[in-house]
């Protein structure tokens, strides 16, 4: 045999081996990581009404998809469409209520828009009075939010920091970003790693959520005093290990509810905890396994009731610190937010392009029943 | 991939037009460059015949009329020219200028790694810039290529056409095939790797090889072990699991040979070829594994045989590979110009030529003479001092051969193409007939503008009449609009950078066109956003609803608040006011979709306007 003759006979082995090999099929490894947050999907109660925010559309592409906003007004019971005008919203809607029934959205910036406008309405939005936020408002639910009165507005930005406006939400200013939230004595136990949420306490103190790296943290800080102070749970010490995500963060009639992910992965759970005070007391609600699961959306709603919604179409309600989780029927296919009924029990909102359907799950049935079906014309196109 | 894609619909009337236009002008050049040749050799060789000495027909650069070109040399050089000159006619279809980097390019480069795409992009993008240019500068270098390499048999003229190849082969293959798509997933012999454009590069520098290689046993036997180590290898790649070369169809997905045959069939082409194609594609679905084991076999049986070198072995190799070539082309590769915007006819057929070429230069070849050829007098001349002088000269084209003048008139072909394609990228703006065929051209105008009084982004009032005596481009922008507004404010802002000193007697004038969103304090924003706020003669006017409502009913603007999350709609349109206050233009602005090559052209389009009215004044 020639060294030639040699050479080709190993190729031609080499080949064969190969092709024996043939049919292996690649094998996708499972998720591993921290819980995602939930999307801008998501439910609001004002005293006159609640609002869900939902996103609508005709194909995969961005600029096809179209956030809005619905109300359903408390004297109608009826859910309508109420999306403000003059702005594309295909970047996304955030919504925070500075009580007295009103209602701020902010719109997510898109495209070649790099900042925020803003639009305020105080009639379950008959009229929107524009605003605007010189900066471009984060991809969380949370990153909008209203004190007590109106008085003030706080936006968590994409850029990673949070800003407070003056009174009419105008006059916007620098309130904190994640290196000098660090760099803050509360800071220096959490480790921030990323700016999740925004809120107020019922007494009006800026918060802001962050996912922390040191574990066992839930990095939620109080504004007070010219300074930031710890205001999250202690968690118990089968947390020791775990790192802790602020998923959401909403203060809603005097009580601030945080929806917290501990864990990553398969053995990833949820906890709620209600705070009425500063945040130095919380109640904490049973762990939620997660089981693999996704969290698509989270809503709160009167007396701290938490529903969240999970991919596969199932869901879990807790109504408060008293309460357990609670499986809910499977969801209507589509279904993008759950939003509470003033009588206890879940609307789901379900969207199938543009077409948003209303299931109502009264206190104690055991089925979803559809009640209203809405029709949204979109322009299709008009924002590409 | 930002930038590539001139956002220009490739069969626009007008660049068609003007690609057609700059072909015919070029061509008749290109004509009399041949014909002016021509003639001076026929000329000289009638008035000086005793310049012209039999035997010295090939120049001073030739070498003697002992050399016979071996006949590898010849299948290589007039298969890879005639190649080249099919790739050049390709070249010139008319939607070739404006579709290639979006039709060819991109889609090429879309599977490549992000460095492969950002070097594609650049290329692409430059391509965009200038597509008329670009697009006859690639017709007449490949023609020009393709012509001097059949026309230049021997000497130093024949081996630089091969170094030439080479040269533009290498361009074609890394910017143009992304480097033959070598660095993406699915690579396979069945589509065409490692690309056609390589196997030309390879060719030229075949042909480029001194003469005294020419008659070497040894080069057939590189010739076919590198080809043969090649077909080995892509056996084997072939053969690797999880590439999707082994199923067929498999839970109702086609494979990635049938999905491929399958979308070359559903593209435009004579309806016999789509039923091979797909005739072809249901085999492949019903029988994926056998295919597939099939072209592994024959890969590697055929790469083997052409390693071991032996004419018994290489000749039915030889006979195999062609008869597999010439079945992928036409029924995987769709003969390489019928899936999409053909620019060559793929790889099989340069595969064949490089076989052949392999094989016969493995052929004793036939010794060349071995007595001196007499010296002539134009290669004995030393110094270019000598060459250039009337007489030597006279002498040179007296005895240079058709095939010399032939190759002397192909490299001005090229020249022809290449230099209005250099001078057009000394300039940085993009050429204005990509701004003109998206928004059409405006006829010229005089008539007084609307005077109108508002508020600037910094709270002064401006009203029209206090900015005469200087032109004004008026657009209308929505401070909160997400696609078409910032893309227009960025043209006007390159516009003011090109009009340079000019700018200070030009005041680039924009008025809020949404009924919401209109404090002053918005327009501040969208500045911010844009840069716009550091532009001296940018003026972004505000005013109330009925202030605006009036600006906008004397503009002929609409300005209608859409529902449920869309941006307000309002016309994209510039009106060019001259420094007395006449209207001398309407341009629509309608961006498209703002590549770098068409915000340029728009930017070029504005300052050419202001310059129009500036000149009108």
């Amino acid at each position: 045999m020639t060294r030639r003759t040699g050479l080709v006979s190993v190729l031609l082995a080499g080949t064969v081996l190969a092709a024996g090999c043939g049919s292996a099929a690649h094998q996708p490894g499972a998720a591993a990581g921290p819980v995602r947050p939930p999307s801008l999907s998501t439910s609001l109660v004002t005293t006159t009404g609640t609002w869900a925010v939902a996103v609508m559309g005709g194909s995969a592409a961005e600029h096809n998809n179209f956030w809005q906003l619905f109300v359903r007004p408390a004297a109608t019971g009826k859910w309508r469409l109420a999306t403000p005008p003059g702005v594309a919203s295909n970047g996304g809607l955030v919504v925070a209520s500075p009580g007295a029934g009103s209602l701020v959205a902010g719109f997510r910036p898109s495209q070649d828009l790099s900042f925020s406008p803003l639009a305020t309405t105080h009639d379950n939005g008959a009229a929107w009075r524009p605003g605007l936020l010189d900066a471009a408002l984060a991809d969380v639910p949370d990153a909008l939010a209203a004190a007590p009165g109106g008085s003030h507005l706080l936006a968590l930005l994409a850029s990673g920091g949070a800003e407070l406006s003056g009174p009419g939400g105008t006059g916007w200013a620098k309130l904190a970003t994640r290196r000098t939230l660090a760099a803050s004595a509360a800071g220096r136990r959490c480790g921030p790693a990323r700016l999740t949420a925004a809120a107020f306490s019922p007494a009006g103190a800026p918060l802001l959520a962050a996912n922390c790296t040191h574990p066992r943290t839930a990095g939620i800080f109080a504004y007070t005093g010219g300074t930031w102070h710890p205001a999250g749970p202690t968690l118990p010490a089968t947390y020791a290990h775990q790192n802790v995500s602020v998923l959401r963060l909403t203060t809603t009639a005097g009580t601030t509810t945080a929806l917290l992910a501990a864990g990553a992965g398969s053995a990833a759970r949820l906890l709620a905890a209600w705070s009425t005070g500063s945040g130095t007391h919380w109640a904490l609600s049973p762990p939620l396994p997660l089981r693999g699961a996704g969290l698509t959306s989270a809503s709160s709603g009167p007396g701290g009731a938490v529903a969240v919604v999970l991919t596969g179409n199932h869901a879990q309600a807790i109504t408060g610190p008293a309460g357990t989780w609670q499986p809910l029927p499977p969801l209507p296919p589509g279904t993008a937010t759950l939003a509470p009924e003033p009588a206890g029990g879940w609307d789901a909102l379900a969207v199938h392009s543009t077409r948003l359907s209303i299931w109502q799950l009264p206190p104690g049935h055991t089925g979803w029943t559809a009640t209203q079906t809405i029709s949204v014309f979109i322009q299709f196109g008009s924002s590409g | 991939m930002p930038g590539m894609n001139s956002g220009v619909n490739v069969n626009d009337p007008t660049v068609i037009a003007a690609f057609k236009s700059a072909l015919l002008h070029q061509g008749l050049i290109a004509l009399l460059i041949f014909g002016l040749l021509g003639l001076t050799w026929v000329t000289v060789r009638a008035w000086w015949p005793a310049a012209a000495q039999p035997g010295e027909h090939t120049g001073p650069a030739g070498p003697s009329a002992a050399t016979v070109e071996p006949s590898w040399r010849q299948v290589l050089r007039i298969g890879f020219g005639l190649l080249w000159v099919f790739d050049g006619i390709l070249q010139a279809q008319p939607k070739m200028a404006i579709g290639l980097p979006s039709q060819v390019i991109e889609p090429t480069a879309a599977s490549s790694p992000h460095w492969v795409q950002h070097l594609v992009n650049w290329a692409g993008t430059t391509w965009s810039y200038h597509p008329m240019q670009a697009g006859a500068a690639a017709v007449w270098i490949q023609i020009g290529i393709g012509i001097w390499l059949v026309a230049a048999p021997l000497g130093r003229w024949s081996r630089l056409a091969g170094l030439v190849s080479v040269g533009w082969g290498l361009v074609v293959w890394v910017f143009g095939e992304s480097f033959g798509g070598v660095f993406a997933p699915g690579l396979t012999w069945l589509f065409g790797a490692p690309g056609a454009v390589l196997i030309y590069a390879v060719a030229g520098a075949l042909i480029a090889l001194p003469e005294r290689v020419w008659h070497d046993p040894r080069l057939g036997q590189a010739i076919l072990s590198g080809l043969g180590l090649f077909l080995v290898a892509m056996a084997v790649l072939q053969a690797w699991p999880g590439r999707g070369f082994w199923q067929g169809i498999s839970h109702g997905q086609r494979g990635t040979l049938a999905g491929m045959t399958h979308d070359m069939a559903q593209t435009p082409q004579p309806g016999f070829l789509s039923a091979l194609v797909s005739a072809f594609t249901r085999f492949d679905e019903a029988h994926g594994f056998a295919v597939n084991l099939f072209a592994v076999a024959a890969l590697a049986a055929i790469g083997a045989a052409f390693l071991t070198g032996q004419r018994q072995l290489v000749r039915p190799a030889l006979i195999a590979f062609t008869v597999l070539c010439l079945a992928d082309w036409v029924l995987i590769e769709d003969f390489g110009i019928f899936g999409g915007l053909g620019t060559d006819p793929n790889s099989m057929i340069p595969f064949v030529l490089l076989a052949v070429g392999g094989y016969l230069a493995l052929a004793p070849a036939p010794e060349p003479a071995t007595e001196p050829a007499p010296a002539s007098p134009a290669a004995t001349a030393v110094g270019w001092r000598d060459r250039v002088r009337p007489a030597s000269l006279r002498r040179s084209v007296a005895t240079a051969s058709l095939g010399t003048v032939a190759s002397v008139g192909a490299l001005g072909l090229i020249i022809l193409g290449a230099a209005p394609m250099a001078a057009a990228q000394a300039s940085r703006n993009a050429d204005p007939i990509l701004a003109e065929s998206i928004a059409g051209s405006s006829a010229a105008l005089n008539f007084p503008a609307k005077g109108f009084q508002l508020t600037d982004q910094h709270g002064r009032t401006v009203s029209l009449a206090s900015l005469r005596g200087k032109v004004v481009l008026l657009t209308f922008l929505d401070p909160v609009c997400t696609s078409d507004c910032p893309l227009i404010a960025q043209e006007f802002r390159a516009a003011g950078q090109l009009l340079g000193a000019t700018s200070k007697q030009v005041e680039l004038v924009a008025v809020v066109t949404n009924p919401v969103y209109h404090q002053v304090t918005d327009v501040q924003a969208f500045d911010r956003q844009e840069q716009l706020n550091q532009v001296p003669n940018w003026l972004y006017l505000t005013g109330s609803v009925p202030q605006l409502q009036q600006v906008w009913k004397d503009y002929h603007m609409t300005a209608e608040i859409l529902p449920a999350g869309s941006m307000i709609a309002h016309q994209d349109v510039a009106y060019v006011i001259d420094a007395a206050g006449h209207v001398r233009q309407v341009l629509n602005t309608d961006p498209g979709p703002g590549t770098t090559a068409t915000k340029s052209s728009f930017s070029v389009l504005l300052a050419d306007a202001a310059r129009q009215a500036l000149r009108s004044s």
